[in-house]
Formats: C-alpha cells, structure tokens, sequence
C-alpha cells in the first residue's frame, strides 16, 4: 500500500508535523483534516505519525499525540487500526520521557480514549480496550515497580531480572518494522541536538549502546556482580540523558570520558540469553541514533533512573528537568488507574517497567511489603496516594506468585491506612471485608456480625438470648407503663461503663434500666423487696390486699422465671402489701436510694403504691393517662 | 395526637401492607438508595437479599424497618435487593395535617439510586481511625480525636453516624459528642451531648434511645447532657457555649482516663454548620473545640475555604493533648466530599424533627418494625416502645427556674411559628398563642435589667467569673411565656450560683403544659413520675422553640 504516492503523502505530513510545537487547536485540526483527506495512505501516516511522536522532544510529543487523538477520534477507521497496533509503544515511549504535568494530560487523554467518541454512535471506545488496558497495565506496573524499587534495592534477586531483558519477540519486531517501511522517519534524528554536530552525537550514541549491550550481557553473565549492575544503570541512565538533554560540548565530553571508561570492559561475546531488543536496537543500521531505540530502553532507564544514582555527578552537570520528574509522576498515575491489568498483554507489559520482577522477589524474601516505604516517594510530590493502591494492584498483576501477595494484602494495609486527604480516595475493599466478610455469622434479627470464631458463636448465642429475653420482658412492660429514666449526672456517667448484650456477665439492666429485671438490681439499690410467686390458687388470686383492698398484680421475673406478687408478704393464710403491712406494723420498709435512678428502676405495680414511694408528690400516684 | 398508652397505631398493619403492593429496588455494589419520607408518613424497608446499611448500620435480612419523617440513604459494598412498601398513614399525623404520600415507591416523597457515593472516603477514614487505634492499643496513646466541620446539611452527623457504626461493628467504643443545639443526640435539641456507644445504633431512629423504665429492642444509650437552650452557639459564644463545651470535655476526658475501651477508640465531635460559616467568632470557637478535647483529626465536608483554613492553622500542629509530646501527635486536617445524597432540610423539616425529638422524649417512639420484635410472638403490638410521662401541677414559687438573657442575633421568635406544622395542640390549650407570643416579647426585655441574682455576688468563688453568666433567675409571678416550652433540671441544687447551673448536666426535661399565672402554678410533663427533685432548673426559652400540642 505504502507506494509512491503514500511516500510523497507522508513527506508532507511529516513536515507539517514538524511545524507542530505546540498544542495548537487549528495546527491539530489541520493535520487531521489531512489524514481525513488521505484515508487511502492511512498507513503511511500512521506511521509517520508514530515516528514523529518516538523522535520529537519531549515538549513536543504532546501535541503530537493529540494529533493522534484527533485523528481517531474524528476519522476513525482504519486510522484506528493502524495507530492502535503500536500505540502501545508508542504511548508508553512518550509517557516516560515526559513530565508530570504532560503525563497527567496523557493520563486524561487515556482515560478518553475507553470511551467512545463523545457525540458518536458508535458505542465502542476509542481504542479497542485491549490497547487501552495493556497501557494501562504497563502504567501501574511502573508504578508499582517505582516503588518497590525503593524497596528492592539492593535486593539479591537479580534472576527476575536477567530473565526479564529477555523481551518479547513483538518488541524487536516492531522496531524493526518501522525501521524497514519507513526510512523517511529517521531523516530528522535526535531533533532537539539537532543543531549540534550530529555525527559527533551519533558515534557517541552508538557507542553508549554497543556499551550498554555489551554490559547487558556482562549483567547476564554474572548477575550477582554489584558492578556490573551498577555499569549498566549508569550506561541506561546515562542513555536517557543523551536522549533527552541537549547536551553541551563539555558535557558530551564528559560523557565520552564516562563512555571511554567503560569501553574496554565490552568486548561482548553475543550473548546467548533471549536479550532479544538489545541486539535488536544495535545493528539498525546508523542513521538509526538514540531517539529511536526500542521502546525497552527508555522504560529501563526510567527504571534506572529511579533507583541509581550512579551518574549523579553528570546529572547534575547536566542540569537535567528529567532527574526529578520520573519518580514522583509515576505516583500521579496510579489514582486514575484503578483497573487490573490482564492476562494476555502479561509479555509486553512485563517487559517495560522492568523492576516489577525484583519487586516480587522482594515480596517472596520478605513475606510481606511494608508500605511503610513508599511515603517517601510520594512525599517528593505531594501526590500522596501511593501505598496503598499498591497492594491492591498488585494482586492482578502478580499472577506468578499467587501465594506471597495475598498475604501482604490485608495485613499491611489494615495497619496503616494514613490520614491525610488523599489517602481517603484510594478504594480499599479488602478492608471492607473486615465489616462483612470477616465476621459471617449474622444475627438475624437486628444484623449485628459475629465472627464464625468459637468466641463468636458463643457472643451469638449470648446476644439472641439478650433478643429473647428483650422482648419477652417488652411484651410483659406494655402492660405497664414505662418512662424516660432521668439522665445520669457527669459522676454516673464517667463511672458507667458499656456492657455489650454478648458480654459473659449478662447483665443487661446496666443498660436498661429498670424493667422486670429490676428486682435482681433491687439488692444493689437498696434492701431486697418483698415478693412471693403469684399464687395458682384462683380465690387467693383475686382476694385483694386486707389494709387497701387493692388487687396484686403479677409480673414476671426474670430471676425466679416464674409470675411473682412484688410488693407482697404473705403473713399466715393472707398476703399483703409489704408496704402496706409494714406501714401498719410500724416497720416502715427501708427507705430506697433516693435517686432517681433507682426510682426508676422500681416496677410501676409498686409506683402506683404511694406508701411504697413514701417521698412521691401526689401528683406521681396517677399516671398522664388518668389525668389527660 | 395519640394518647400515650393507647396504641392506635397497632391494629390493621398487616392488612394495609396487603394493599399497597411493595416495590423492589435492586442495587449495585457501591450504591445507594436516598429516600425521604414525610413526617406522618410511614415506609417499610425489607432486605431481602444481600446486605446493605443505613449510614453504617447494617439491615438485618427479611426484617421489616419502618421510617417516618426522614431523609436517609441505604447503601451496599456488595449489592442488594430491597422491598419497599408503604405503610399506613395518618395514625401518628401529630401535627393534625394529613400527609401526603410522596410518587416514589412506597410512597416515599422522593426516592431513587444513586452510584456516586463518598461511601469509600468515609470507609477509609473510618480504617484510618482503626489504625490510629490500634496503634493507641498498644502504645498506651490515646485514641484518634476526631472533629467533624463542615456546613449545614454536608452530612457531618451522617457521616458522625457511619463512623459510629463503623467503630461499634469494629468492636470498639467511640465516645460520641454532639455540639450541636439544634439537634438533640439522644435527647432533644438545645443540648451538648456526650454518649459512649458499645452496642449498635438504632436503623430507624438515628442514634437510638436514651435509658428507659422499661426494655428497648435495640439497646438504649446512656448520654452525659448539658442544656444550651439558643440555637446559635455564637449567641452565648462566650459566656455559655465555650464553658459549657469545657464542661463537657472535662467530663470526657474523665471518662476517657477510665474507661480503657474508650480511651482506645477515641471521640468523635460532631458540629454545628454554623461554625462553618465563617461568622466572626466561629473561628475561634473551633479553636477552643479543637483544644478543650485535643483534637487529632478534624475532617471537613463540603467546605473549600475552612479546609484550607484548617489546614493553615492546625495540620501537622500538635495536638493539645498532654501525652502530645510524648507520642509526637500531630493534628491531621483532611477534606472528604459532601455525598451528593445531602438535602436541605427546610426549617418545616428541621422543625418537624424537633418536634418529633421531644415527643419521642416524653413519649417514646410508637413506630413498630418487626426487626424489634421478631421473636415475640404478639409481634407488632409489643414492639413499640411507648412512655408514659407524669403530668404534675407544681408551684412556680417553689422552683428554681433559670433563664438564659443572651440576646440573639437573629430574632426568631414570631417568625417560626408556623401554624401548619403545629397544628392541632391549640384547641386543646387554653392559653391563646397571640397572647402568649406577646406576653413573651413583653417579659423578655424587663428580664435582664430588673430581675438580677444576688447569688452572683454572694458566690465570687465558683468557677469563672460568674457576673458574667448571661443566666438570671426568673421570679414569681410564673411567665405565662413558660406555656409550650421545656425546662431542663439540672443536678445543680437549687442554691446553686449561675456559673454552677450553666455547667451542671441534666438529669431530664419538663415540658410546660400550661401556666396559671394568677395562682402561680405549672401544669407541667415529667418524663419520670413522684417528686420533682429540688434542683436548678433552666428554661428552654428560645430554643427549642415552642411545642405546642404535646399535652391535650
């Protein structure tokens, strides 16, 4: 497809997207009312497209990806198409090399790109969401890897890792696609040294990566050497600069130096391991130089970028912007990024954010990942919302090593789930559990949790037993009248305690007060009250008290379970009052506690006796239904 | 009005749930069901499957929940089925205007799903309180402080409850104190509150019930109160509402130092919107708050700009507890967002609460659902929890009424009364409301200049300088203005100088039922029957405004 004509078409598009600098609504428009004229060689500018977007300053690949958001989403088909088959790379390739601020956008961008068209109606999104979810995969394993980096450096478990350079087939494979159809992408190479003596800076990027091959199969060789380790991070660090700086002449001087020095330890043997990329990326053949290696490389030195500070010296001289962003905008990603990551883009995606594997080797060395090192990340940012959607990620993205992350789920999470704004939007549902889940045994008539624990199942049984005899004692109290107890005064009230209804020790009229089950507080208020069983005898039942002639009534009580006369003696055949008995015989009954509590707890068969309550106003006899 | 005792409302239930045929409203995880009912107007909620909680208390399973006068959300983490049927209504209209059943299922005034909810933030901020007590488990800290701010209807008490129930269900012990004058926690409005809560609240009354006579389906709470009768704490700012607040700290703090289970699990303020609103003074009494109970947390809803004033002032700052240098506790200030879920409530609304609070005061709360009485056999007709309170005459001379002379910024008095909402009271009571209202606003200027108490000169000594307390005695001859309105006894005696009465706590409320002002006697409601116990006592004037029709 891509024949003469399309070459000529995408000359131009090249060049008109090289005059895009900026986010330039009517520019964007342009270009993509171009591609919108030029479906028939949509090939040709997606791929010009997609060359654009790898070799531009980072400054520039915003617009340049707007361009493409333009593009799909106002043409469509088979722009789409073309675009979305390395859209990974090329998002991913543009996403480390920007800044926060960019990364946010791009974030925004993505999030777009879900969904359908707005106003469209085509209900299917952008991208199809395969594109969209390995993306966002890779993001949150970035993320993820940022973080544990901190957490793994130094770790012993470089065999993840060696095994990880190992990179997909698709990887090399698209490099060299674009290398072979489209020359024309690389005829404007490391735009922003442009104005430098771009030779110069060739031999030297071709150099930096024949040295980082060679040092990657030195790595590959004898991972356990610290140095080799260290070379590498710096070669890959050093790398990202040369990419993404205009250096000075000084500096790339400094850089050769830094490069001499590591020359003569590259004397490479290939390396049998699957470093598939690296061998990939060095032969293309020259005009190929530095912006354009494979996708990997950049991920990897965003990587090594995180965790080394090997080239500090250099960095500094350099006066880089880069230095600081990557670390702390991986952070910013992840909020927008609740979503796991799936199981099919697993190749690719382990590939780019290379640490994740020395992150699970630091989960299986440990047992756990303590969180507790992740703040600092987040706190160079102020874009809190680090650790803990990293548990939570980390289920879905860690399917080999199924038994060292569940664990780590829940526990360090529940212990620490910090205060601050920002950690309030963070999901949690594993936490939630712990209100549902965590305790199944349910109570079925007011929902109370139990856990399924021996321990809870004997609570349960002690609560339904507080629900039966509640309402057993309701259906007694609304034959009598019941009142608002008076509140408790601060002495009362900082003395109470709570007594819980599956407490061991029920007793339940600490709470409420009063009630039937008065008469089992009547010892600790004051002197025993007087009772007998209700009689069974039916004559007796209804003979009323000889002194006031009023009738007894009977209650229930929860201590003798069994119907009792309160307030009443029984003195020879008769039974009596006892208040009224003892008023006769002059042995007034032992004044109760003057309290009102206590008054309250008083059964109201004995408030309505006023000789019971020898301190009751008139007024108290008779209850508001007599007197309304 | 349904007299006390007698059940109109029982019969007939079960019959009338027959005929409205229930709807059923199936939620995704993470949503919510918002649903607001009109007072007099009764809605049943079944679970039927799945689990779901109303403001953090869980439902029970097949166990029918009855509202009445409220606007509340259901939400579920997992997803659920509800049914939603009417009940019948008109039984309880306590205002004498028939209820008009809302179009939403079940008759609710309006109702539908939402799946916007910060139910994640306050989850999360209830696990970020479960790790500061767990941390105050084992070090011997104390637990997390937490103030709520934010403005009118942002959801502070909602969210107060679902932190609540969060902790209650996490096993722990909150101490939950509400600052809040116009609305009663566990008692009626124009109180301060301070309540520990072991045991679950109550789905269909808010907090659930104060100690009663008798037993309580769900279990009773037992709440410390103080009576600040002004709706605005930046009325009596200065000389009641900041000592009474100190007050009450102090007692939480007492309870704190002793009760193990609380000092782990922590307080958690609730606060008036009007602290929000940027009135001068509200600052600093958020300033004496966030000190007199050390805060260490103080969450704001909904408002921008006093976050960003909190954060300027307090984050990161030490707290003011005493072990604060020890522990190194910082004052954490954090935004969460309002729900979309929050509605205003119009003053009828607020009103017909109050009113509803008081009501429930004296006469409990007759509204039965099953879950309460699921194992008694005579279900419905023993569940409702029905109070019997004690009317008494009483001499006024024999009293020792208080009354607050704070002049209020707003003058409210004439114009909340609202004779729609109050209803049929008044042709039970002898006393003319226009000449009540008149008397009123007669007596309330003489108040302050003539009747002066000498106690405060005689008692120099008791607590701060007690001139100062805006709190005079009032005199014989009984006000007639004292008709409709409640009186709060203290545990102060009677002798007790003004400073001693505006920080004694309350032991209960009387409600005045009508005044013989020629002979000098009250007819009045207390909740407990027998003697008055002699105590100061201080009168409810302003706030909560009249409540007429309690008593026929």
């Amino acid at each position: 497809m891509s024949g003469l004509v399309s070459d000529e078409v995408a000359e131009d598009y090249k060049s008109s997207l090289e005059d895009l600098t900026g986010n330039d609504r009517f520019q964007i428009s342009n270009l993509t009312v171009i591609a919108k004229e030029n479906t028939e060689h949509a090939m040709a500018i997606s791929r010009v497209l997609e060359n654009h977007i790898r070799s531009t300053p980072p400054q520039q690949k915003l617009p340049a990806l707007y361009v493409v958001d333009s593009i799909v989403k106002n043409v469509g088909t088979p722009y789409t198409l073309f675009l979305g088959r390395n859209m990974y790379q090329t998002f991913m390739n543009a996403y480390t090399l920007v800044d926060a601020q960019t990364r946010r956008k791009l974030d925004e961008m993505l999030k777009t790109w879900k969904e359908p068209v707005p106003g469209s109606l085509d209900t299917r999104p952008v991208f199809p969401p395969e594109i969209t979810r390995s993306i966002e995969s890779a993001l949150i394993k970035a993320r993820t890897a940022a973080l544990q980096q901190e957490q793994a450096r130094g770790s012993r478990d470089i065999l993840n890792r060696v095994r990880n350079t190992g990179t997909p087939p698709g990887m090399s494979r698209q490099v060299n696609n674009h290398h072979g159809t489209n020359g024309q992408g690389y005829g404007t190479p490391t735009p922003p040294q442009g104005h430098r003596p771009a030779s110069e800076l060739e031999a030297l990027n071709r150099d930096l990566e024949a040295c980082i091959l060679s040092a990657r199969n030195d790595f590959a060789a004898a991972p356990f050497d610290p140095t080799t380790q260290q070379r590498l991070k710096a070669l890959l660090d050093l790398q990202t600069i040369m990419r993404n700086q205009q250096l000075t002449p000084d500096q790339l001087r400094l850089v050769r130096d830094q490069l001499s020095a590591f020359r003569p330890q590259a004397p490479v043997a290939q390396n049998p391991a699957p470093s598939a990329p690296p061998p990939a990326a060095a032969p293309i053949p020259p005009p190929a130089p530095v912006p354009t290696p494979p996708s990997q490389p950049p991920s990897q030195a965003l990587q090594n970028l995180l965790n080394s500070r090997t080239l500090a010296e250099l960095i500094k001289n350099t006066a880089i912007r880069q230095q600081p962003t990557p670390p702390p905008a991986i952070p910013n990603v992840m909020p927008q990024m609740p979503s796991m990551p799936q199981m099919p883009q697993m190749p690719p995606v382990s590939n780019t954010p290379q640490p994740e594997n020395p992150l699970i080797a630091a989960l299986r060395s440990r047992g756990i990942l303590p969180p507790a090192s992740a703040p600092p990340v987040m706190g160079s940012t102020g874009q809190p919302p680090t650790e803990n959607p990293l548990p939570f990620l980390m289920p879905g993205g860690m399917r080999s090593t199924p038994p060292a992350p569940t664990p780590p789920v829940s526990m360090p999470v529940s212990s620490t789930v910090p205060m601050n704004t920002a950690s309030m939007k963070i999901p949690r549902v594993a936490l939630v559990v712990s209100l549902y889940e965590a305790k199944s045994n349910r109570c079925g008539t007011c929902g109370r949790r139990f856990p399924t624990t021996q321990e809870g199942k004997e609570k349960k049984a002690r609560h339904l037993d507080w629900h039966f005899k509640t309402n057993q004692r309701m259906s007694e109290a609304a034959k009598r009248a019941q009142t608002r107890s008076w509140y408790v005064d601060e002495r009362d009230w900082i003395k109470s305690r709570e007594v819980d209804d599956d407490q061991p020790v029920a007793d339940t009229d600490a709470t409420t007060e009063g009630g039937p089950g008065a008469e089992g507080n009547a010892s600790k208020q004051g002197p025993p009250k007087a009772w007998i069983r209700a009689p069974n005898d039916a004559t007796l039942r209804n003979t009323p008290c000889p002194i006031c002639q009023e009738k007894f009534e009977s209650t229930w009580s929860e201590d003798v379970q069994d119907w009792i006369w309160e307030d009443a003696i029984k003195v020879g055949a008769r039974v009596y009052h006892a208040s009224c008995y003892a008023e006769v015989t002059k042995d007034g009954p032992a004044p109760r506690s003057s309290t009102p509590q206590a008054r309250t707890g008083t059964p109201d068969s004995v408030l309505g006796k006023r000789k019971a309550e020898g301190n009751d106003s008139p007024g108290g006899k008779t209850r508001i239904k007599t007197e309304a | 009005m349904s007299l006390p005792g007698l059940e109109l409302t029982q019969p007939s239930e079960e019959r009338h749930l027959a005929v409205a045929p229930p709807s059923q409203i199936a939620l995704k995880a993470g949503s919510e069901w918002r649903f607001e009912v009109a007072f007099g107007h009764i809605v049943r909620v079944k679970l039927l499957t799945g689990t779901a909680e109303l403001f953090g208390t869980e439902l029970a399973e097949s166990q029918t929940y009855t509202f009445s006068g409220t606007k509340a959300a259901i939400y579920t983490w997992y997803g659920c089925e509800l049914e939603v049927s009417a009940g019948e209504t008109g039984a309880f209209t306590s205002d004498g205007v028939t209820p008009v059943a809302g179009h939403g299922a079940g008759g609710c005034q309006s109702e539908y799903t939402a799946e916007e909810t910060p139910m994640i933030e306050y989850a999360n901020l209830h696990f970020a309180l479960e790790s500061m007590r767990q941390e105050a488990q084992g070090s011997g800290k104390d637990g997390p402080r937490v103030l709520l701010l934010g403005p009118d209807d942002a959801g502070k008490t909602s969210l107060a409850k679902i932190l609540t129930a969060y902790a209650t269900k996490a096993g722990r012990q909150p101490l939950v104190v509400n600052l809040d004058p116009t609305e009663g926690m566990l008692s009626v409005p124009g109180t301060l509150t301070a309540t520990a809560f072991r045991t679950m609240l109550d789905i269909e009354d808010g907090w659930g019930s104060s100690p009663m006579s008798g037993p309580s389906p769900v279990p009773v709470k037992l709440p410390l109160v103080y009576s600040y009768p002004l709706a605005n704490p930046l009325d009596g700012e200065a000389s009641v509402y900041r000592p009474i607040v100190s007050r009450l700290a102090l007692s939480v703090t007492g309870r704190l130092a002793e009760d193990e289970e609380a000092r782990e699990t922590g307080i958690i303020v609730d606060t008036p919107g009007i602290l929000c609103s940027g009135k001068p003074g509200s600052l600093e009494l958020i300033n004496h708050i966030v000190t007199e109970f050390a805060i260490t947390t103080i969450v704001v809803l909904g408002s921008e700009r006093l976050y960003s004033t909190m954060v300027k002032q307090y984050d990161n700052k030490p707290s003011a507890s005493a072990s604060a240098n020890i522990f190194d506790e910082r004052i954490s200030v954090l935004k969460l967002s309002k729900s979309g879920g929050c509605v205003d409530r119009d003053d009828a609304f607020r009103k017909a609460t109050r009113e509803s609070q008081i009501r429930s005061y004296f006469f409990g709360n007759p509204m039965p659902s099953t879950a309460s009485a699921a194992l008694s056999l005579s279900a419905s007709s023993t569940s409702a929890v029905t109070l019997s309170p004690h009317a008494q005459v009483m001499d006024f001379a024999s009293l020792s009424i208080f009354n607050y002379t704070v002049i209020s910024t707003e003058d409210e008095d004439e114009d909340e009364y609202d004779p729609s909402t109050l209803g049929m009271g008044g042709s039970f009571l002898p006393t003319d409301d226009s000449t009540t209202h008149h008397q009123e606003s007669n007596r309330a200027a003489p108040l302050p200049g003539i009747i002066g108490l000498s106690n405060d000169i005689h008692n120099p000594s008791t607590s701060n300088t007690p001139s100062n307390v805006p709190l005079k005695k009032v005199l014989p001859p009984a006000p007639s203005a004292l008709a409709n309105t409640l009186i709060a006894v203290t545990h102060a005696s009677t002798t007790a100088s003004p400073a001693q009465v505006r920080d004694a706590s309350i032991m209960g409320f009387l409600y005045v039922a009508d005044v013989d002002v020629e002979k000098g006697k009250i007819r009045v409601l207390a909740p407990v029957g027998g003697r008055l116990p002699p105590r100061a006592m201080i009168w409810a004037k302003r706030w909560p405004t009249e409540v007429v029709g309690l008593v026929g």
